[in-house]
């Protein structure tokens, strides 16, 4: 048996030479290691042995030992079906505050909205939108917002507050109940409050703002028999003359208007042809910086300039006010009566309105550039109505009031009348988001939630809808206001429901209403219906009224900032407190605007020396019947002589917020005065200026302005031309560039050099430039290579991209104290510059630029740092390496265009030493949890101790890049857009690929606009890949050019 | 010995008749005894100085740069005026020890171990800017070309920031190495007098093991001049470079060809400056009058007003150029450093660099010590405010008018200046106290030639006639 074998093959019995050789040979492959003798036989000595194992004894316990910052991130458990985590969504939405309007998108990733886009579907704003809109996103995150509902202060339940509020409603049959809104653009909403004022049949729904346009609806109610506001077309008009409206700015839709505007605005070499634009102003607003023609008056004298222009257009009458007044009525009433004029009023006088609706009248602007078939319902409050309630809450004979998106112990201009009524009232309930002046004094506070939390609509044109989804389910116990009177007035449906119902019924199929709430508007198809209206008003009992008006030697503009407009939330938004309003660019106060010849009565003389105090000297304006107003001198060129203006928003109460609170947890005062007080009811409307008187005083008071200098200083940094200068030879500034490169364009010993540069075409004279300006090798830039455009003639300085670029980037906020110290951080400012005589407001001419890095070819930011942080990419872009930088700031020295921002402090908790977050209590609501959910992922938050600055977007330009190589394709132009193109109302900035021939950014610097187009600091061979068009202006001169320009003479 | 004969015109450049032991004794006596109570105030005040300089330093690093008042205009304010100060005064020190022993100027041996001690000292205190100044300065180390698992990752060579990193390094090796190997013979000298066990360590350990013999010496010369040869250029170079920062910038103010000479002449005329200040204390606190004579000042102050009128010419000249070529931003550049916010430092820096150091024309102020003290102390002010004037004021309004702004500094910069004042005087009382403040054996090198002991024999020889002179010296070498 032992002797038995087994075999396993033929092969392995029969035992041939040629099996031996192959199984000797089975496992042949050569091991991967040397198995030579040294190494079988090394021995491994004790001692290396305890070496060894001591080193790596001690170097596990290292590891180990350091201690691993815990970082949270929770993944998905169940991954929601329509959230990839990094990848962003989009819905369509609808923006709406207190009737300020703007359809837009909302951008989410991770479920949470992080940015705010315009919905360029809308035929309305058409993907415009305000440095407000841009910010609102930063409302939501808001730390002040209230996180559950109150009784009487405390925290309470809905069911609690449900039950009493139902039961005081039934108890109070016999006095009326009123709800207080502001005006309401959402007609579901208008439903609901049907229904509630149906269930008790004596309450009454009041419509009040802030910032009224009573005047308005009451003058076209008198002169056409409709309370209401016309859609206005300012891309149709040729003429268009503003008597103290702001349209650009704060005036009804500015952001709608901004984008019709520019369209009338947008000069080319071909098409020199531009609107005429008139303006006249007791302030100076970005309106009248963008305006042709400018003159001021007083605010008391609005309605003589009205009836002034009327009777010029009617009777041909010379006027006799100010000269340039006089000129400018009769130029703009020769221009009105060519046809396609526009004549618009910020008055909220009905007398004022009744005349501009008579000259409208008289030009024929009804059915040409006011349309009356769609009308606008923006603003609805009607004053006398407030003024009535107040007068019934403090009779005692009203039983509720419920106070939705209005404030009035804050914006009322009588507000402690206000708030003892209220006070009478047995039950006030409000709905503010936060414990505002108002909320403070209601009973019950059932918090509404914010406009990315909620459904609803809006109907900002009669007929053009506008849909309202949210972007985030609400972070708080919030409810609806729809639904908090849906339960009042016994309804068992939710607001949801309801709404969706609504919807459902009108779109008639859930695939329509899909797609309703997809693209978020629902319009009549084609171009919007125009439509007149017979104009029946007494202009003679209006001018009379006019005539009869007061006027005093100095008067108080109370008037709305850009940024913060009526008050309310953006008080406390922390991106719009700093951003620098575009004419005075003071940020995180409001103060007293007056005219240099004002100021220096006051002693508060500016100069080219003293312009770079911060302390300002503070102004005692005396108004009757009102406390003091102490505020700062900031002085403004273009201001009437005889005004001063102060802006709304300011001087909140503490529970506001803390960016917004006018004293600080220690109780320093900051952040301004209330100027509501300031406003005065005439019996009829609202006025927003009153008779003042200004002294001096001893005091003084920082102001946070970002650019101290006014002029330009005759430095080719902005090109401005008339029309006329232009159109006569569109080269003029192709010649003037000429003439500053023409010795670096040739090699000197070339010979006829100079002739040549005469003949080069634009691009011919960059090239050359390019390679004969440096003694240095050119670098080829094939592929992408990205450049921007920016249009001087459409920018008109509303700060959109300030704030949209702050959001997309993490641009850290730093508070006043730093912007103090000029540490601000944005990385697109918008430079203004002021020429003129500073003496003669009427002789200011303003220009906007925004200024952002220049992304230079040639940067001189890049040869200088020691550690090539900041670099070149191959697309051109200037980019920044921030875990490279080490802050030596001299590229931030090197940069001729101080684009380069350094984050001087540890502004959001981005570095790595503990508890050294920079704090003011102003903004750190920035640093909250719950406010950095805002924060773009796609964006590296940057640490302290590094340079940023404008990036171009890159994340988004990478995103756009990956999309199209998925599908396996160049990026196509207008795939990648930055952020600030994005949100320009005006279209005033093109970005693209230079390199492809068919991008809009090569036609408009190559063809379309040639002739305009320019490079800040050409003759320094920066090369810049971001070119501005010279700005022209329908005008007879450019102040900036002319010896007039004292400003510039005096260095101011 | 040397074998020079001096002119008795010359003024002795060791006052009194002192034989080689006196000179030791004189010298290197007060680093035996202990130092008199002026040493203690002043050694405490400085420590005290340079403790709040370190606290000072620290808050900026802990909270970041916006402790600062430099801001998003003016990128450099005090820290880098304080660096090309302290560097300018770094000057003074290699170029007595360097370029003076290259030309064989005798009277350089009073002066240069305090010169050189100041250089050192000096250039240490310049380099606690630029590291300072650095927003992240944990990260600084990335500036040197080391090999890395970053790439590796490279500085840029190109920038003038990095050329100032090698520069800085080499000077500051070649000024100690030089600085050092002058001390050799005078330590060894401390080492053989020295009557505690400690001292005598210490002070052996200091001194190589020095003999004194003739290969020592030998030696020694050599090593001498191959210092002074390498740092000859160094002199030249380092300010150079330092300028380079500025001139090779785009910034009107700063893009300027004339900047390397105009930096180097001012540096020396700050440093030669910053020696007279120590000196005058120096010769006064430890009663070294007879080896830092007014002579020594004198020609101090020569080189000062020498160098402060190229100064001034430099000034005179920018300001013509900027005018000659025409170009509006740099024409503007200089109006508005002479008459914008900043006026008073254009003028102040005018007064102190260029008309107050002409007074020096007038002998019997060159020969006055408190004057020269305090125009010792003027000249730096000036030559601070030259460096404020050039880096804030071209900064300030520069090509966009829209971000024309204005710098003032912060308690935290006042304080790192003073911390290095600190440092600076740390630095110096420790030298005083420890070292020989005056290169004892480069003195009894010359004793024999410009001693005015030596002087006074030298007389009765020099009275006499050539032929008598001629016959006395033939009868004494008659065999």
């Amino acid at each position: 048996m032992g002797q038995k074998q087994y075999w396993k093959g033929l092969e392995e019995l029969q035992d041939s030479a040629a099996n031996q050789e192959k199984l000797a040979n089975e496992f042949n492959e050569p091991l991967a290691f040397d198995m030579s003798e040294s190494l079988l036989n090394a021995t491994t000595p004790r001692r290396d042995f305890l070496k060894f194992l001591g080193f790596s004894t001690l170097a596990a316990t290292l590891a180990a030992s350091c201690e691993m910052p815990v970082r949270k991130a929770i993944p998905y458990a169940i991954k929601p079906e329509d959230i990839v985590p990094g990848v962003p969504n989009y819905y369509a939405s609808t923006f709406n505050d207190g009737g300020d309007y703007c359809a837009v998108v909302i951008k989410t990733r991770d479920g949470r909205p992080i940015k705010i886009e315009g919905n360029e579907l809308s035929s309305v704003t058409r993907g415009a939108t305000s440095a407000r809109v841009q910010g609102s996103v930063l409302n939501l995150y808001d730390t002040a917002r209230l996180r559950h509902p109150h009784a009487d202060g405390k925290e309470a339940t809905y069911e609690a507050i449900d039950r009493q509020v139902q039961e005081m409603l039934a108890g109070n049959a016999s006095k009326p109940v009123y709800l207080l809104t502001g005006s309401i653009l959402s007609p579901t909403t208008k439903d609901i409050i049907s229904q509630f004022t149906a269930k008790y049949p004596n309450a009454k729904h009041v419509v009040y703002d802030p910032i009224s346009y009573s005047g308005m609806l009451l003058a076209n109610e008198a002169s056409y028999g409709k309370r209401a506001l016309p859609s206005y077309h300012f891309d149709k008009a040729q003429t268009i003359v503003s008597i103290g409206a702001d349209f650009l700015g704060t005036w009804l839709s500015p952001a709608e208007f901004a984008k019709q505007y520019a369209a009338g605005r947008r000069v080319s070499a071909k098409n020199a042809k531009m609107s005429k634009h008139y303006q006249v102003e007791a302030m100076h607003t970005i309106t009248g910086a963008s305006s042709d023609e400018r003159a001021t008056c007083k605010p008391s004298e609005m309605g003589a300039v009205a009836v002034a222009l009327y009777n010029a257009v009617v009777n041909g009458t010379q006027p006799a006010m100010s000269p340039k007044l006089n000129s400018l009525i009769m130029k703009a009433a020769a221009d009105l009566k060519k046809g396609n004029g526009m004549v618009v009023s910020g008055s909220n006088d009905v007398a004022v309105q009744t005349v501009v609706n008579a000259i409208n009248d008289k030009i024929g602007a009804n059915g040409s550039t006011i349309n009356w078939a769609v009308s606008s319902n923006y603003r609805q409050g009607i004053d006398a109505d407030m003024v009535a309630l107040t007068e019934a809450m403090n009779a005692g004979s009203v039983g509720a009031v419920l106070i939705h998106g209005v404030n009035p112990v804050y914006e009322y201009h009588d507000s402690k009348k206000f708030a003892e009524g209220l006070a009478k009232v047995p039950l006030t309930v409000s709905f503010a988001d936060r414990m505002d002046e108002t909320a403070q004094k209601c009973k019950f506070v059932t918090p509404d939630h914010n406009y990315l939390e909620s459904w609803g609509d809006a109907e900002p044109k009669t007929g053009y809808f506008s849909l309202q989804q949210p972007g985030i389910a609400p972070l708080f116990k919030t409810r609806a206001f729809q639904d908090s009177l849906l339960m009042w007035a016994g309804a068992t449906t939710t607001y949801g429901d309801y709404w969706k119902n609504y919807w459902m019924t009108k779109m008639g199929s859930q695939e329509n209403f899909d797609r309703a709430l997809q693209i978020g508007i629902v319009e009549p198809s084609g171009e919007m219906a125009m439509g007149g209206a017979a104009f029946a008003g007494n202009v003679a009992d209006a001018m009379a009224k006019i005539q009869a008006k007061k006027s005093s030697d100095i008067e108080l503009v109370v008037y709305q900032k850009v940024g913060i407009g009526h008050g309310g939330a953006w008080s406390n938004n922390p991106w719009l407190q700093e951003m620098p309003d575009p004419i005075t660019k003071a940020t995180w106060d409001n103060y007293a605007c007056v005219s240099p010849e004002r100021a220096k009565q006051l002693g508060a003389d500016l100069t080219g020396q003293n312009e770079v105090v911060t302390a300002k000297h503070v102004a005692r304006i005396k108004v009757a019947g009102q406390p003091d107003l102490m505020l700062p001198i900031v002085v403004v060129p273009g201001m009437h002589n005889n005004v001063v203006a102060v802006a709304v928003g300011y001087g909140r109460d503490k529970k506001v917020g803390m960016a917004a609170a006018s004293s600080d947890e220690a109780g320093n005062k900051k952040g301004g005065k209330n100027a509501y007080p300031y406003t005065t009811y005439n019996g009829q409307t609202f006025e927003y200026s009153n008779a003042a008187t200004i002294e001096k005083t001893d005091e003084t008071y920082d102001v946070a302005i970002t650019q101290t200098h006014h002029s330009y200083e005759h430095r080719p940094v902005v090109r401005e031309y008339t029309l006329e200068e232009f159109s006569k030879d569109p080269e003029v500034l192709l010649k003037e560039r000429k003439e500053e490169l023409k010795e670096f364009v040739a090699l000197p010993w070339q010979e006829g050099a100079e002739e040549k540069v005469e003949e080069m075409s634009a691009e011919e004279l960059e090239k050359n430039f390019r390679i004969n300006g440096t003694l240095y090798p050119q670098y080829e830039h094939p592929g992408i290579h990205w450049g921007m455009s920016i249009d001087l003639n459409s920018c008109v300085g509303c700060g959109a991209c300030t704030i949209a670029c702050q959001a997309e980037n993490n641009v850290s906020v730093v508070g006043k104290t730093h912007v103090l110290k000029v540490h601000e951080m944005h990385w697109l400012r918008i430079d203004r510059y002021f020429s003129g005589n500073p003496a003669d407001p009427d002789s200011i001419q303003t220009v906007f630029q925004p200024m952002l890095c220049q992304h230079c070819d040639n940067a001189p930011c890049e040869n200088v740092c020691p550690v090539d942080a900041t670099n070149h990419s191959s697309e051109g872009i200037n980019q920044m390496v921030y875990n490279r930088c080490i802050g030596t700031k001299y590229c931030a020295n090197n940069c001729p265009y101080k684009v380069r921002r350094f984050n001087w402090l540890d502004w959001n908790g981005a570095d790595c030493f503990d508890d050294n977050l920079y704090e003011d209590y102003r903004r750190d609501g920035m640093n909250d949890d719950l406010t950095r959910m805002v924060l773009n992922p796609d964006v590296t938050v940057r640490s302290r101790g590094v340079m940023e600055k404008c990036s171009f977007c890159v994340q988004r330009l990478q995103d756009a890049k990956l999309a199209a190589k998925k599908l396996n394709r160049p990026v196509m132009d207008g795939e990648a857009r930055t952020a600030c193109q994005q949100s320009c109302p005006t279209n005033a900035i093109t970005f693209g690929n230079m390199n492809d021939k068919a991008s809009a950014l090569y036609k408009t610097r190559r063809e379309e606009q040639a002739e305009r187009t320019f490079y800040v600091l050409e003759d320094i061979h920066t090369l810049p890949n971001v070119n501005y068009l010279a700005k022209v202006r329908n005008t007879e001169e450019i102040v900036a050019k002319g010896k007039d320009d004292i400003l510039a003479e005096k260095h101011i | 010995m040397h074998i020079k004969y001096e002119s008795i015109v010359r003024e002795p450049l060791v006052d009194g008749d002192k034989d080689y032991h006196q000179v030791t004794e004189d010298i290197i006596s007060p680093i035996e005894r202990k130092p008199g109570r002026m040493w203690y105030v002043g050694f405490f005040f400085s420590v005290a100085l340079l403790l709040y300089g370190v606290f000072c330093v620290t808050w900026e690093v802990y909270w970041g740069i916006g402790t600062w008042g430099i801001n998003r205009t003016i990128g450099w304010g005090w820290d880098i005026t304080n660096f090309v100060w302290w560097i300018g005064i770094g000057h003074a020190g290699t170029l007595i020890s360097a370029i003076l022993l290259l030309f064989r100027q005798g009277w350089r041996t009073g002066v240069n171990r305090a010169a050189e001690a100041m250089t050192i000292f000096a250039v240490m205190c310049a380099g606690q800017f630029p590291i300072f100044h650095m927003g992240r300065v944990w990260d600084g180390f990335f500036v040197l070309p080391y090999p890395n698992s970053r790439g590796p990752l490279w500085p840029n060579f190109n920038s003038a920031l990095l050329w100032d990193v090698f520069a800085i390094s080499t000077y500051f090796t070649v000024s100690l190495l030089f600085w050092y190997s002058g001390l050799i013979p005078d330590f060894a000298t401390i080492r053989d007098r020295a009557k505690t066990k400690l001292r005598k360590l210490l002070y052996g350990v200091a001194s190589f093991g020095w003999t004194g013999t003739a290969k020592n010496w030998q030696r020694h010369e050599a090593l001498a001049l191959v210092l002074a040869g390498l740092s000859t250029p160094l002199v030249l170079s380092v300010h150079t470079i330092v300028s380079f920062d500025f001139a090779t910038s785009v910034i009107p103010g700063w893009h300027t060809t004339i900047f390397p000479p105009y930096f180097v002449a001012g540096a020396i005329f700050s440093g030669f400056a910053m020696v007279n200040t120590l000196l005058v204390l120096s010769r006064k606190i430890l009663h070294l009058e007879d080896y830092i004579t007014i002579g020594h000042l004198e020609a101090m102050n020569k080189v000062i007003v020498l160098t402060g009128s190229i100064v001034g010419t430099a000034y005179l000249t920018e300001l013509f150029m900027s005018w000659y070529s025409a170009n509006q931003y740099e024409g503007a550049a200089f109006k508005w450093r002479i008459a914008g916010p900043y006026w008073w430092s254009y003028w102040a820096m005018m007064t102190c660099n260029v008309v107050s150091p002409q007074l020096f024309w007038f002998k019997k102020l060159r020969r006055n010590i408190p004057f020269t003290f305090i125009m010792s102390i003027v000249v730096n002010i000036g030559m601070w405010f030259e460096r404020f004037v050039i880096i804030t004021t071209s900064l300030y309004r520069d090509y966009l008018p829209s971000s024309w702004s204005y710098y003032s500094p912060t308690w935290t910069e006042v304080g790192f200046y003073l911390g290095t004042f600190g440092l600076f005087f740390t630095c110096y009382f420790l030298f005083a106290k420890y070292f020989p403040i005056v290169a004892v054996a480069e003195i009894k090198h010359i004793l024999k030639t410009s001693g005015e002991g030596q002087k006074k024999r030298m007389a009765a020889i020099e009275e006499k006639s050539t032929e008598e002179f001629v016959h006395e010296q033939e009868a004494a070498h008659a065999h």
